[in-house]
C-alpha cells in the first residue's frame, strides 16, 4: 500500500477525496489552513472554496450536503461560533449527503485569542464528534465520520487540535471512492424549518444520539487496551492516548475515536472491574462529565490542568499524584537564560507606516484579528483591545456612546483589515450609521492589503485588485460611499508624508472619518525593489527609523565612528522606503540611487 | 530511537526541513511523526519542531531532556531550545544572526558566548549556512547545508536523502541543492 508523509490537515483533506466527498469550504483560520488549500491545489470532480466568513462557508456546505452531496466545512475553534446559527437549525435536518465539521481546537493557543473547547459545541448541537489522535486517523476518521453521518442522520464534527492538524506521519493511501450526488428532497419537512415541522425533528435528535451511543462500543476506533491488571483504567482520546502510551505503563486504557455519544453502557460494565478510572483529556472536562451524568465515578481535572497542552510530562505528574508512577521522570536542565523573541511586521509590511504614525499620536487603537494585532506587541504596544472577528466597529461605537453619557469624551481610533472587514466589519459598519453622533470624533482605518495575512496569504474579496487569479474585485470605497458614509479618504501609506497628515487631520477632526489604505500585503505580493543603505556619517543615531521595527533595522558600530549609528541588512531589506522617509536628516537612501551617485 | 530538534525564525524554511528530514525515515521503513509550532509565530517569531523516528513512535512530541540532535537555523533558538536535548547531544547550528525586537530596540543585547556556553555541555557544529550557501549560488540552500552534517551524523543510506531532498526542492535547485548537502562531507 502506498504511504505519503502527510500532516493532520492534508490528511483530512485525502480522507474526504477517498471517502467521495464532493464540496468543502472554510474560511481560513489556523490550525486548519490546509485542509482547503490542500484541496484546492488539486480536487478532480469536487469543488472547493475559502468562502467571505465561517457561517457563510457552513451554508455553502449545507446546500451542498441537503443537495446529496458529501460536504465538509473546515474552521478554526472560534470560526464555529460565528457558524452557529445555521449549525444549530441545519442540525435538526435530515442527513441527504453526509456531513462534516472540522473544527481546529487550539489547547496552549498557539494561534488564537482563546481557547474554548467545541466538543461541547459538538454536544450542544446534537453532533457526533471524532477526536483524531494522528493523522492517519485524521483520515481514517473523515471517512468513518461521513459513513456515520449517513448511517445515523446527524451532522459530525471532526474535533482536531493544533497539534494533530500540524503533525506529520506516513499515512496509508486508499482509493477514492464515488458518491454520486442524489438531489434536493422537496419534502417541506425535511429542510423547511419552522412549526410544526420542527417539533417531531426535537424527538429526532434524542433518538439518533441514543442510537449512535448503543452502537458506539462496536465501532473501530473506540477500543479497550486490558492490561490485567484491574487497579486503574484510563480514559482517553486524541493525541493524550499516544502521549500517555510514551510513559511505558501497565495500565489499561480505554482509548476513545469517538468522544460523543459515549460508549457509556460499555464503560459503565468495563469500570465496575477496576477500582478507578482515570480521565486524561485536554481542556474542559467534557469526557469526564459525560461519565459523571451517567453515573461512573471518575477523577480527571483534579490532577490535568484545565488549560494549555498536556504533554507527556504532564500526564507523567498527574499519574504521579495519584500514586500511579514511582520512577523518576528523565530530567531535563533549566532553560538558558536568553532573549525572547516575538513575532513582528515582516520587511516592506504596509502595516508598518499605519502604526509608526498611530504610535506618534499616542491615541489608543481598537484593534482587529488580523497579523495588525502584532502592533499589540513591544515595542509598538500601540493597539489596546481585541475581542475578536470584526468586533472593532462595533466596539467604537459602543465606547463612544458611553463616553458620550459620562461626559469624558475623547477621540476613537479603529483598525480594521479587508478580509476581516468583509468577514463581520460591514454589518459593524452599517450600524455604525444608526444614531450616529456627528460631532464626535472617531476615525476607522481600513487597513486593505487585499490578503487574509495572518493565516498564510489566502485571498479576500479585495484580490482582485492586485492579482488576476482572483474573480472578487471589490470596490471598497464606493461599498462603503452606497451605505450612505461621506467618501472614503484612500491613502497610499507608502507615502509617508501624505498619509501621516490624512491620518493626523483625521485624528483632529470632529466627525467620522473613514480612510482605506492601498499598499498590499508583503509577503503575498513582494516588493523587490533594491535594498536602503544608511549613511553613518549622515545619520544622527536619532533612532527614528529604528522605532518603525523593520527586521532589517538595528544600530551598529562603523569603525572609526564613536557613537552607534543605524543601519539596514541588506539581505533583509525589500527596499520599501519607510525608513529614508522617517529620518530627519536624509541618511538613508536606496543602494540604487548610492551607485548612480558614487 | 531518534529525536531531532528544530529551531529558528518564522520564515527560515523549517516545515520544508521538518518534512524531508521525516520522509527520510519514512523511506528508511521507521515509524515516524513530526510536530511544527508556526501561527502567530511565523512573522519572525521563534519557530520549533519535532521528527522523532524509530521502529515504534508514538507522540510527536519529544520530552525534555531526550532530545540527540538539534538543528538551529539561528544561534539564539539553539540556546532557547538547548535544554530539551539530553547532555552529550549534538547542536548543528547555522550562526548566522536575526536580531529579535528586544535587540532591535537596545533594550537587551544579543548574547556574544552562545557557542562558548553550549559546547560546555553538547558537542557543538556550526557554520555560517548563509554565507556557504550564498557563495554555492543562493542564500536558500542554508537549510540543505545543515541537514548535509545531520546526516553524516546519522547512518541513513545517501540514496534516501538524495531521494527526500529531490522530491521536496523546485526541480531546477536539485543540482545545487546535491552540491549544498555534500558540501560539508569532505571537509
Amino acid at each position: 500500500m502506498h504511504k505519503a508523509m502527510l500532516n493532520g490537515n492534508e490528511a483530512v483533506a485525502r480522507g474526504f477525496i477517498e471517502a467521495g466527498g464532493r464540496v468543502a469550504t472554510s474560511y481560513p483560520g489556523s490550525p486548519t489552513v490546509e485542509i482547503i488549500q490542500t484541496l484546492n491545489e488539486d480536487f478532480e470532480g469536487g469543488y472547493s472554496e475559502f468562502s467571505v466568513n465561517e457561517k457563510v462557508a457552513l451554508e455553502v456546505a449545507i446546500g451542498a450536503a441537503i443537495t446529496g452531496a458529501r460536504s465538509m466545512v473546515a474552521m478554526k475553534h472560534v470560526g464555529v461560533n460565528v457558524a452557529m446559527d445555521p449549525l444549530m437549525t441545519f442540525t435538526q435536518t435530515k442527513i441527504n449527503g453526509g456531513f462534516l465539521l472540522v473544527s481546529g481546537d487550539d489547547p496552549g493557543m498557539s494561534s488564537s485569542q482563546n481557547e474554548q473547547d467545541n466538543r461541547l459545541l459538538g454536544k450542544f448541537a446534537h453532533m457526533a464528534i471524532f477526536d483524531p489522535a494522528d493523522a492517519q486517523e485524521a483520515k481514517d476518521m473523515t471517512q468513518l465520520a461521513l459513513e456515520v453521518s449517513e448511517t445515523y442522520d446527524l451532522p459530525v464534527m471532526l474535533r482536531m487540535t493544533s497539534r494533530v492538524c500540524h503533525s506529520r506521519t506516513p499515512v496509508t493511501l486508499g482509493e477514492a471512492k464515488q458518491h454520486p450526488i442524489g438531489g434536493f428532497s422537496k419534502s417541506l419537512a425535511d429542510y423547511a424549518m419552522i412549526p410544526p415541522h420542527t417539533f417531531a425533528n426535537q424527538h429526532h435528535l434524542k433518538a439518533r444520539i441514543e442510537g449512535l451511543g448503543q452502537a458506539a462500543k462496536d465501532l473501530a476506533c473506540n477500543h479497550y487496551e486490558d492490561s490485567g491488571k484491574y487497579h486503574t483504567l484510563i480514559i482517553t482520546s486524541g493525541l493524550m492516548y499516544h502521549n500517555l502510551k510514551e510513559l511505558e505503563l501497565d495500565l489499561s486504557i480505554y482509548k476513545l475515536g469517538m468522544v460523543y455519544p459515549l460508549p457509556l453502557d460499555a464503560l459503565k460494565t468495563l469500570s465496575q472491574s477496576y477500582e478507578q478510572v482515570v480521565v486524561i483529556e485536554e481542556m474542559m472536562p467534557f469526557i469526564e462529565n459525560e461519565l459523571k451524568i451517567a453515573g461512573i465515578p471518575c477523577v480527571g481535572k483534579a490532577y490535568f490542568s484545565h488549560t494549555g497542552e498536556l504533554h507527556t510530562e504532564n500526564i507523567r505528574q498527574g499519574l504521579q499524584a495519584l500514586g500511579l508512577i514511582s520512577k523518576p521522570q528523565v530530567k531535563g536542565r533549566d532553560p538558558y537564560e536568553t532573549v525572547n523573541r516575538l513575532s513582528m511586521f515582516c520587511a516592506g509590511c504596509p502595516h508598518r507606516p499605519v502604526f509608526d504614525i498611530l504610535k506618534k499620536s499616542k491615541i489608543p487603537v481598537i484593534g482587529d484579528i488580523g497579523c495588525y494585532s502584532l502592533a499589540v506587541l513591544e515595542p509598538l504596544e500601540v493597539v489596546k483591545s481585541i475581542i475578536s472577528m470584526g468586533a472593532s466597529i462595533g466596539m467604537m461605537k459602543g465606547m463612544s456612546k458611553a463616553m458620550t453619557l459620562s461626559g469624558q469624551r475623547e477621540p476613537l481610533v479603529a483598525v480594521i483589515g479587508d478580509g476581516t472587514f468583509y468577514h463581520s466589519g460591514m454589518t459593524g459598519l452599517l450600524n455604525l450609521l444608526h444614531q450616529l453622533d456627528k460631532t464626535f470624533n472617531m476615525t476607522l482605518i481600513i487597513l486593505n492589503n487585499g490578503t487574509t495575512a495572518m493565516t498564510g496569504g489566502q485571498q479576500t474579496a479585495s484580490t482582485g485588485y492586485y492579482s488576476e487569479s482572483s474573480d472578487m474585485k471589490v470596490d471598497m470605497p464606493q461599498l462603503i460611499a452606497s451605505m450612505g458614509f461621506d467618501p472614503v479618504q484612500v491613502v497610499d501609506q507608502f507615502n509617508y508624508k501624505k498619509a501621516k497628515g490624512i491620518i493626523d487631520q483625521a485624528l483632529q477632526h470632529e466627525g467620522l472619518d473613514i480612510i482605506m489604505t492601498t499598499r498590499p500585503c508583503a509577503l503575498n505580493f513582494k516588493i523587490v525593489n533594491p535594498h536602503f543603505v544608511v549613511n553613518p556619517e549622515v545619520c544622527i543615531g536619532c533612532r527614528t527609523c529604528v522605532k518603525t521595527n523593520c527586521p532589517p533595522l538595528l544600530m551598529k558600530h562603523y569603525e572609526g565612528i564613536e557613537d552607534l549609528k543605524s543601519s539596514i541588512a541588506p539581505d533583509m531589506c525589500v527596499g520599501c522606503s519607510i525608513c529614508s522617509q522617517v529620518c530627519p536628516v536624509r541618511a538613508i537612501q536606496s543602494s540604487k540611487v548610492k551607485e548612480k551617485s558614487l | 530511537m531518534i529525536n531531532i530538534l528544530l529551531a529558528g525564525v518564522g520564515g527560515q524554511g523549517m516545515v520544508l526541513t521538518t518534512k524531508i528530514l521525516a520522509e527520510v525515515g519514512m523511506y528508511s521503513g521507521l515509524e515516524v511523526k513530526t510536530n511544527d509550532v508556526i501561527g502567530l509565530s511565523q512573522r519572525g517569531g521563534r519557530v520549533n519542531g519535532s521528527v522523532r523516528m524509530g521502529a515504534c513512535v508514538h507522540s510527536p512530541n519529544i520530552q525534555a531532556g531526550t532530545g540527540d540532535y538539534l538543528l538551529a537555523f539561528e544561534p539564539l533558538e539553539a540556546l532557547r531550545y538547548a535544554h530539551l536535548l539530553k547532555d552529550g547531544a549534538t547542536i548543528i547550528m547555522n550562526t548566522h544572526q536575526i536580531p529579535p525586537v528586544p535587540v532591535m530596540s537596545e533594550k537587551e543585547t544579543y548574547p556574544n558566548d552562545i557557542i562558548k556556553r553550549l559546547k560546555a555541555t553538547y558537542e557543538v557544529i556550526a557554520c555560517d549556512a548563509i554565507k556557504e550557501a550564498t557563495l554555492l549560488g543562493s542564500a536558500k540552500l542554508a537549510n540543505t547545508i545543515l541537514l548535509g552534517i545531520l546526516a553524516s551524523k546519522l547512518s541513513f543510506n545517501q540514496e534516501i536523502w538524495v531521494k527526500a531532498l529531490t522530491e521536496n526542492v523546485p526541480s531546477k535547485t536539485v543540482a545545487m541543492n546535491m552540491k549544498a548537502f555534500l558540501s560539508h562531507t569532505h571537509t
